[in-house]
């Protein structure tokens, strides 16, 4: 708890630097340590954005390629290590958590009401900032996404990629 | 026709496995010598050590998986035999580094290149770093020994086409290049190496030297973290481990090794880290500082041909041309390679996403990639990383310097231009902001101006080195020559976390050969000369 209470406060100290945020005692609320929680909603707002191109164009195909790289996210988050865990659901959190959204990304609109092209200039805000920990969170959450769903080879078929058949 | 997995064989005979996950309470183990770590050192130390008629236990953090496992996906490779789940990176995140966590350390995923250490290296560290009578000529019996062991031959078949350009690249320019020496014997040349060899033709120590101490009796204990060397006075007389489950996670089970000698073999990070904690003497602060690795940058060319740069032994070729250019201390020097580019891979360490990253994606077999491995240790302005001790773990601080930075221009330059020579329809430096480049004039002229940063450049590295330095002078070395400790008289260390600059090479041979002459040194001294 002391590590996230540390990081909380230097996320959000960066943030509010960035955005200009005058912080005045803010509290947190947020929720228990995560565990039971695997953010399927908040992916599933940004898999559209971050994966436009590669999910397939057949609605129920993509629906099906979405869900899949869900599970697989959450497949990805159980086996990274407690520091690391602790690091993202940090960042999760306060996206799902609007004062989290106003610091992160100057609104406290909640993602799940934000277009696709205003999805895309949050995370374009993000890969560009001059600020390290904006540019890690966008980081972190392109590299879950994207090692996630490459990871299904249901999703390999536009690769043409294909392990070999061995004899085993 | 079933391939057969010697390690369930082997297990099936007899073999003396503790699956630590599996222990319902505390335990204590004794022998000769207690070994922590079973890659490259860990696996050589054993072997030699049992062949000496020594009572050898090796303690492994990571889990003991083997070919039955190999299924060949990222999925399941990265979370079973990599450290973090392949996600292990720098404390500012600017760095991505693979290392192997199971049974034969990263030996289990590396990708087979085997290369003797650089002459260059081992003056410089003659020279500057006091390390003793290590020259090229009193080493290669060493290297010989180890490469006739795992069967290390130059590929003489022909460069899949991720290699083959790199050739062609380097025949056009004029550049030297190297037919790489891999440690595999009837390879089915298929590409996986990295996701553990699904046929057992990598001489990892998996399927060699592990096996060889444990036919001889030695014992393993997999899936056990050690986190304490109890010393005092000048002696070790215990490790205490942790058990872990099948997730890596600690149980509540304690482990005790007793034994006369005891040897580092964790890797660089790891071993600098285990010593940090159970405070070993270190007068002059020098553990887990200058901690190296190859910190690499990626281009990719576009070919109108296929690549299938997935399919193939990865690593065949390599090319010298601008590591040690400039001398050892000059300007850094990179060496060029090319990686096995599966899904995973490419699709993390590239930039972007929706349409560019899909796109480029949807190139994956038109896609060729060149790597540039820095050398680090060696300029004024390229002393490393420091790891520092968390409440639960560690963290890697590696500043990339302006000398670092100049390096990987250069190595843009060198790859863009390697690359339309080789017949690239257009090059990608994988840096943030770089767009396609179409010619190498206008690459060269795009380089020259390239923003590069940490986190915005794609940086990453498979070889982990350094961090407990070997040497005569304590004031540079926490080991000797040998890997004796200086303060310890019963701890060893043999891994590569006892380099004092990176090596300008991949690391597997120079580990295996400098610790078969460390390691029979400690077997004649253990056995006094009756072995």
């Amino acid at each position: 708890m002391n590590r996230r209470t540390f990081l909380l406060g230097a996320f959000a100290g960066t943030a509010a630097i960035a955005l200009g945020v005058n912080l005045y005692s803010p509290e947190f609320s947020l929720p228990d340590e995560g565990e039971d929680k695997d953010y399927r909603l908040l992916f599933g707002v940004l898999l559209p954005v971050m994966l436009d191109g590669a999910l397939p164009d057949v609605a129920s195909h993509k629906q099906a390629a979405q869900n899949r790289t869900l599970d697989a996210i959450k497949h990805s988050i159980d086996v990274l290590p407690d520091e690391q865990q602790a690091e993202l659901f940090e960042l999760l959190d306060m996206l799902e958590n609007r004062l989290g959204l106003l610091l992160l990304t100057s609104s406290m609109t909640p993602l799940l009401m934000r277009s696709p092209g205003e999805l895309t200039q949050m995370l374009e805000t993000w890969r560009h900032s001059y600020f390290s920990l904006l540019q890690t969170a966008y980081l972190g959450l392109r590299e879950l996404v994207m090692a996630s769903y490459y990871a299904c080879p249901e999703h390999w078929s536009r690769l043409h990629y294909a392990k070999p058949e061995l004899f085993k | 026709m079933a391939i057969i997995d010697p390690i369930v064989t082997g297990l099936n005979s007899g073999w003396l496995h503790t699956d630590a996950s599996q222990l319902q309470e505390n335990q204590q183990f004794e022998a000769d010598v207690v070994i922590v770590g079973t890659g490259a050192g860990g696996g050589v130390a054993a072997e030699i050590l049992t062949q000496a008629g020594l009572s050898v236990i090796m303690i492994e953090a990571g889990p003991l998986k083997s070919s039955s496992d190999f299924n060949m996906e990222e999925r399941v490779a990265y979370p079973n035999l990599y450290q973090q789940a392949a996600a292990m990176k720098t404390a500012d995140k600017a760095i991505g580094i693979f290392q192997g966590r199971a049974v034969g350390g990263s030996t289990t995923i590396n990708w087979t290149t085997s290369i003797r250490t650089p002459k260059e290296a081992l003056a410089f560290w003659a020279q500057h770093k006091s390390v003793a009578g290590l020259d090229s000529e009193a080493l290669a019996p060493w290297f010989e020994q180890m490469e006739q062991r795992l069967n290390i031959h130059e590929w003489n078949y022909e460069p899949n086409r991720n290699n083959g350009a790199l050739k062609q690249g380097c025949i056009n320019l004029g550049w030297e290049y190297t037919v790489i020496k891999r440690n595999v014997a009837g390879c089915w040349n298929t590409g996986y190496c990295g996701m553990g060899c699904p046929v057992n033709a990598k001489q990892s120590m998996l399927v060699t030297t592990i096996p060889s101490a444990l036919e001889k009796g030695a014992q393993l204990i997999s899936r056990a973290k050690v986190v304490k060397i109890e010393h005092h006075n000048g002696q070790v007389f215990a490790l205490k481990a942790q058990a872990l489950d099948v997730n890596l996670r600690p149980t509540s089970v304690e482990l005790l090794f007793k034994a006369k000698h005891y040897i580092l073999s964790a890797g660089a990070i790891h071993t600098p880290t285990l010593m940090m904690r159970s405070e070993v003497p270190d007068p002059y602060q020098l553990l887990g500082k200058r901690t190296f690795l190859h910190p690499t940058v990626l281009s990719g060319g576009v070919f109108a041909d296929t690549i299938n740069a997935h399919s193939g032994a990865p690593q065949s070729i390599y090319s010298d041309e601008f590591v040690w250019k400039n001398g050892a201390d000059g300007e850094l020097g990179y060496k060029l390679e090319v990686p096995p580019v599966h899904p995973i891979l490419i699709a993390s360490k590239t930039i972007g996403y929706g349409i560019s990253h899909a796109e480029l994606m949807a190139q994956f077999n038109q896609l060729q990639v060149t790597i540039a491995l820095v050398r680090d240790g060696y300029h004024p302005d390229s002393q490393g990383g420091q790891v520092h001790l968390t409440p639960t773990g560690f963290t890697l601080d590696y500043p990339l310097t302006e000398a670092f930075w100049r390096s990987a221009r250069r190595a843009y330059a060198s790859m863009a231009e390697l690359q339309f020579s080789a017949g690239a329809l257009k090059v990608l430096p994988i840096s943030d902001g770089m767009p396609y480049l179409s010619s190498w004039k206008e690459a060269k002229e795009s380089i020259a101006q390239m923003d590069l940063a940490p986190l915005k450049t794609v940086v990453a590295s498979a070889h982990v080195m350094g961090g407990c330095p070997f040497g005569e002078d304590e004031k540079l070395s926490m080991v000797n020559s040998y890997g004796q400790s200086h303060y310890l008289d019963n701890l060893s260390v043999m891994d590569g976390s006892i380099f004092p600059t990176s090596l300008g090479a991949n690391p597997q041979l120079s580990i295996y050969g400098i610790t078969a002459r460390n390691a029979t040194a400690l077997a004649q001294k253990l056995t006094d000369g009756k072995g």
